[in-house]
C-alpha cells in the first residue's frame, strides 16, 4: 500500500471522526438550551399563578374597570397558553416567538393595571395586594435572569451551528435553523437609549 | 475497606484500565491485519494477479495505522466531549434538568433525599437529571463532586417508593464519594474508540450495498467485505470493551450496595428497588442506543447482553439482593409497594428529632460558640462511609435553616444573594462597608433579594452555614459562563471590601471557588503522588495556623502544635505568628492536594488533633477543618449538631 493511499485513509478517518464530533456537540447543545429553558418555566408559571390572586384581591376595588381586570386575566390565560406549548419544545421558533409576543400583551395589560391602579390610593395600600406585587416583581427579576441564561445558551447554539465548517453538517442533521432567543417587548425599550422630551 | 484505600484504588484502576484498553486495540490491528491478508488472497486468485500483496508490510502498515487512528482519535474524541463533566453525560441521555418539583411530592422527595445525601456526606448537592424513559435505573456522573449530576429515569421515580429510592441514590452517592465516576468516564471515552470501527463498519456497509445493484466490479465487493470485517471487529472490540468494564466494575457493586445500607441503615430499601427492577418488565434497560456505552455507569445493568454473567458489569440483580437479605425466598415485586408503615414511623421520628435538635440547637446557641469535643478517629471513620447518624444529622441541619433562606437556596437568581449573605461579616461596621460596596458592581436585583434576606443572618446558627451553601450549588452551576464570571468577581469583591479576610470567609471562598470551579472552568486534578516530606512547609503552614487559631489564654501555640505534630510523624515546625497569612494558607492547602491518598488521613488527623488540642473545636474551626478536607478531595461529613 502506498504512503499516500495511507495518508488518504487517514484523513478519511479524521473527518468521519469530526463529523461525528460536530453532530455530537450540536445535539449537546440544543439539550443545553432546552434545559435552561425549564428555569424560565418554573419562574413564569409561578408568575402566571400570581396574577390570578391579584386580579383576584383587585377585584373588590376595581368595580368600574372591569375591562382592565378582563384584558389581564385574558393575556395571562393566553401566555399561560404558550408557555405550554414553548416548554413542550424549546427548538421550536414559532412556539418561542408567539410565547414572547403573549408576554407582550401580558406585560402592557399589567402595565395598564398599573396605571389604574394609581387611582385607587385604597387598592395600593392593601396589604395582600403590596404582598402581591412584590412577589410579582421579584418573579419578573427572576425571569429576566433566567432569560438572560436561556438566550446565552441559544447564542452558544447558534454560534457554534453557524461556524464552519459546523455549517456543512448542520444542515443534514437537523439543525437547519437557527434557535430562536426569547425577547420580551421591555428589554428592547430598556436598551433604547432615553429619548429627550422638551 | 475505608474511603481512603478505595481512592487510592481508583487511581491503581486507571493503570489496569489502560493495560486491558492496549491490549484490546492491538489484537484489533492484529484481526484486521488477518483479514486484510485473507480478502486480499481471496482476491488475488480471483483476479490472478500478483501474490505478493498479502505478503507486503506496507499494507501491515497501512492497515494498522488505520486502525489506530480511528480507534484512537475516537476515544480521545469522546474523552474530550466528556470531559465537560457530569453534565454532558445526563444530556447525551436525554436528561431534563430537574430545577423545581413545582408541586410534584415525588420530585420533591427524590430532590430532598438527594440534598440530605450530599449534606450528610459533605458534599456539594448534586443537580438531579430525570432520564424520559421507564426502565428503572439510575446513575452518576462526573469527575469530582463539583461536577457530579445524579440521573434518574422517569420509571424509577413512578416505580419506586421514597424508601427504595433513597436506597438507589445512596448506592449511587457511594460512587461519587469513593471517585469510581471518573473511573467511569475514562471507560466510556474509551470504549467509544473500539466501538466507533463497528460504526463505520456499518456506514461503509450500508452505502456500498447502496450501489451494488448497478456495479458489478471486484472494487465493490471488495469494500463490501471491509465494511463487514469492521463491522465485525468492531463486535469483537465490544466483547473486549465489555470484558474491560466488567473487570473494573462489578466488585464496586457490590460495595456500592453495601455502603447504601450503611448510609440508610435500611437494607429494605436497596433490596427492595432491586426486586422491583426484577419484577417491572422493562426491568433496568433502557431504549436509548447511547446507554450501552455507559452501562457499567448505571444503578443495574442497563443494556442486556448476550454473554451474560462473564461480560455483565453488574453482578446478577439475585445475588446482589442475596448479599443484602440472605434469607430472601427469590420473589421479585410486580407492583409498586407502598413504603412501609414501620419505615414512615422512622421517618416520622427522624423529623421530630430534627425539630428536638432544632429546638437544642438553638438553645444551646452559646453553647456552640464554646465548642464541641470531637473524636478524630470517628470523624476518618465516616469520610466516604456516611452512616445513618449523618443522615439524620443532615435533615437536621435542613430543618435547621429557615425556610426562606433554603427555597432561595434552589435557584440559581437568589441563590447568589444567599452566598453573599453567608460571606457578610459578623461585624456591622464591616458589613456596611460590604454592602456599600457590593451595591457599587452587583445586580441591583440581587442587591434587593439580599437586603429581604438579611434579618435571617443572625437566625443562622454557624452549624449550617456550610450545609447553606453545599445547597445552592445545583441552582449556581445552572448560571452561563457570562453569569458566574459577575458572581465570581463580586465574591472577591465582597470579601476586599473589608480589607481582610476572616478564617470563615477563607472556608467559604475556597469551597465555592473549588466546585463552581470544577463545573465552570473544568479544573481537574489528578490523584497526587507526593508524600509528607515533599510538601514539609506546607504542612507546617497548614498546623500552624490551626494552632493559633486554636490556642486559648490557658493554652500555648506551641503546645496545640506539638500534639499536631505528633499525629503527623514528620519534622515540622511552628511558624511565626507574623508568617500566617490567608493567602499563604490557600496556596499550602493548594499544594496538599497533590498528597498521595493514603496519606490524607494522616495530614487530617493532625489538623483535627490540633483544633481538639485544647479540648474542643469551635464551629469555626471545624468549618476550616472541613473545607481544607474537602479542598483535598476527601469531604467530611458535618460533625454534630
Amino acid at each position: 500500500m502506498e504512503i499516500s493511499t495511507i495518508v488518504a485513509l487517514v484523513v478519511i478517518v479524521v473527518v468521519l471522526v469530526m463529523l461525528v464530533a460536530i453532530y455530537n456537540q450540536l445535539v449537546a447543545l440544543k439539550n443545553r438550551y432546552k434545559n435552561a429553558f425549564a428555569q424560565i418555566e418554573v419562574q413564569l408559571k409561578r408568575r402566571y399563578d400570581l396574577i390570578p390572586n391579584l386580579v383576584e384581591t383587585a377585584k373588590g376595588y376595581l368595580s368600574h374597570e372591569r375591562e382592565t381586570l378582563e384584558a389581564v386575566t385574558k393575556a395571562r390565560d393566553a401566555a399561560a397558553n404558550g408557555l405550554v406549548d414553548a416548554a413542550k419544545d424549546p427548538s421550536n421558533a414559532e412556539a418561542i416567538k408567539k410565547l414572547a409576543g403573549h408576554e407582550q400583551a401580558l406585560g402592557s395589560a399589567m402595565a395598564k393595571f398599573n396605571v389604574t391602579m394609581e387611582a385607587y390610593p385604597d387598592l395600593k395600600a392593601n396589604q395582600n395586594m403590596m404582598q402581591l406585587s412584590e412577589e410579582l416583581t421579584s418573579t419578573e427579576n427572576k425571569i429576566s435572569f433566567a432569560r438572560q441564561a436561556f438566550n446565552d445558551q441559544i447564542m452558544g447554539y447558534n454560534t457554534y451551528r453557524q461556524s464552519f465548517p459546523n455549517i456543512l453538517v448542520a444542515n443534514f442533521v437537523g439543525h437547519a435553523t437557527d434557535a430562536e432567543l426569547l425577547e420580551f417587548a421591555d428589554s428592547a425599550e430598556i436598551q433604547a437609549a432615553p429619548g429627550i422630551k422638551f | 475497606m475505608d474511603f481512603f484505600q478505595s481512592q487510592d484504588r481508583a487511581r491503581r484502576n486507571t493503570g489496569l484500565l489502560l493495560g486491558l484498553y492496549f491490549a484490546a486495540v492491538i489484537s484489533i490491528v492484529l484481526l484486521m491485519n488477518v483479514l486484510v491478508f485473507f480478502l486480499a488472497g481471496f482476491q488475488d486468485s480471483y483476479i490472478a494477479a500478483t501474490q505478493q500483496v498479502a505478503y507486503d508490510w506496507q499494507v501491515f502498515v497501512g492497515v494498522s495505522v488505520v486502525v489506530i487512528a480511528l480507534v484512537g482519535l475516537g476515544s480521545l474524541y469522546r474523552i474530550h466531549s466528556l470531559s465537560q463533566g457530569g453534565q454532558s453525560v445526563a444530556e447525551m441521555l436525554d436528561g431534563a434538568l430537574l430545577v423545581d418539583a413545582q408541586g410534584d411530592i415525588r420530585k420533591r422527595q427524590l430532590l430532598n433525599i438527594v440534598e440530605e445525601m450530599a449534606i450528610a456526606s459533605g458534599t456539594p448537592v448534586p443537580p438531579v437529571y430525570l432520564i424520559p424513559d421507564q426502565a428503572i435505573n439510575a446513575f452518576a456522573a462526573g469527575y469530582s463532586p463539583g461536577d457530579a449530576v445524579i440521573g434518574i429515569t422517569q420509571g424509577a421515580l413512578e416505580n419506586l417508593n421514597r424508601d427504595q429510592l433513597q436506597g438507589v441514590v445512596a448506592h449511587e452517592f457511594s460512587h461519587i464519594l469513593n471517585g469510581d465516576m471518573r473511573l467511569n468516564i475514562r471507560l466510556m471515552g474509551v470504549l467509544y474508540g473500539i466501538l466507533l470501527l463497528a460504526v463505520v463498519g456499518r456506514i461503509i456497509l450500508f452505502s456500498a450495498r447502496g450501489g451494488r445493484s448497478s456495479k458489478r466490479d471486484n472494487g465493490a465487493a471488495w469494500v463490501l467485505a471491509i465494511g463487514l470485517g469492521m463491522f465485525a471487529l468492531g463486535y469483537v472490540g465490544k466483547l473486549f470493551g465489555t470484558l474491560i468494564k466488567a473487570a473494573v466494575s462489578r466488585q464496586r457493586e457490590f460495595l456500592a450496595d453495601a455502603s447504601a445500607v450503611q448510609f440508610t441503615r435500611h437494607p429494605a430499601g436497596i433490596s427492595g428497588a432491586l426486586k422491583r427492577i426484577g419484577g417491572y418488565e422493562q426491568g433496568s434497560i433502557l431504549q436509548n442506543p447511547e446507554s450501552e456505552e455507559m452501562s457499567h455507569a448505571f444503578f443495574c445493568g442497563g443494556v442486556s447482553f448476550a454473554f451474560g454473567a462473564l461480560t455483565s458489569t453488574h453482578p446478577p440483580l439475585a445475588e446482589r439482593i442475596k448479599r443484602l437479605e440472605p434469607e430472601w425466598s427469590g420473589d421479585y415485586l410486580s407492583e409498586n409497594v407502598p413504603e412501609s408503615s414501620a419505615s414512615r414511623g422512622k421517618q416520622g421520628v427522624a423529623t421530630s428529632s430534627a425539630v428536638g435538635g432544632l429546638v437544642a440547637g438553638f438553645g444551646a446557641q452559646s453553647q456552640h460558640s464554646a465548642g464541641q469535643k470531637i473524636d478524630a478517629e470517628h470523624v476518618l471513620n465516616t469520610m466516604g462511609h456516611p452512616d445513618a447518624t449523618q443522615l439524620n444529622l443532615a435533615r437536621q441541619l435542613i430543618a435547621a435553616i429557615p425556610d426562606a433562606l433554603a427555597v432561595a437556596a434552589r435557584e440559581p437568581y437568589s441563590a447568589r444573594a444567599v452566598v453573599y449573605l453567608l460571606l457578610l461579616d459578623a461585624d456591622a461596621k464591616i458589613r456596611d462597608q460590604q454592602l456599600t460596596h457590593l451595591a457599587a458592581i452587583a445586580d441591583g436585583n440581587v442587591m434587593q433579594c439580599l437586603q429581604a434576606m438579611l434579618p435571617l443572618r443572625d437566625q443562622l446558627v454557624p452549624a449550617v452555614r456550610l450545609p447553606l451553601l453545599e445547597l445552592t450549588m445545583p441552582a449556581l452551576r445552572q448560571l452561563t459562563q457570562g453569569q458566574y464570571v459577575v458572581f465570581k468577581d463580586n465574591i472577591d469583591a465582597l470579601i476586599r471590601a473589608d480589607q481582610k479576610m476572616s478564617l470563615s470567609e477563607w472556608a467559604l471562598q475556597k469551597f465555592v471557588s473549588k466546585h463552581l470551579g470544577e463545573a465552570f472552568d473544568r479544573h481537574q486534578r489528578r490523584a497526587g503522588k507526593k508524600t509528607l516530606s515533599a510538601v514539609r512547609e506546607h504542612c507546617s503552614m497548614l498546623l500552624s495556623m490551626l494552632a493559633y487559631s486554636d490556642a486559648t489564654s490557658s493554652t500555648e501555640p506551641d503546645v496545640v502544635f506539638a500534639k499536631g505534630r505528633y499525629q503527623l510523624d514528620i519534622e515540622v515546625s511552628l511558624l511565626p505568628r507574623e508568617s500566617m497569612s490567608l493567602e499563604a494558607l490557600n496556596v499550602s492547602v493548594d499544594a496538599l492536594t497533590d498528597l498521595r491518598p493514603l496519606l490524607k488521613p494522616r495530614l487530617l488527623k493532625a489538623c483535627i488533633t490540633t483544633i481538639t488540642a485544647d479540648g474542643i473545636a469551635t464551629p469555626v474551626e471545624i468549618e476550616l477543618v472541613r473545607t481544607v478536607a474537602d479542598t483535598l478531595d476527601c469531604p467530611m461529613p458535618p460533625i454534630s449538631f
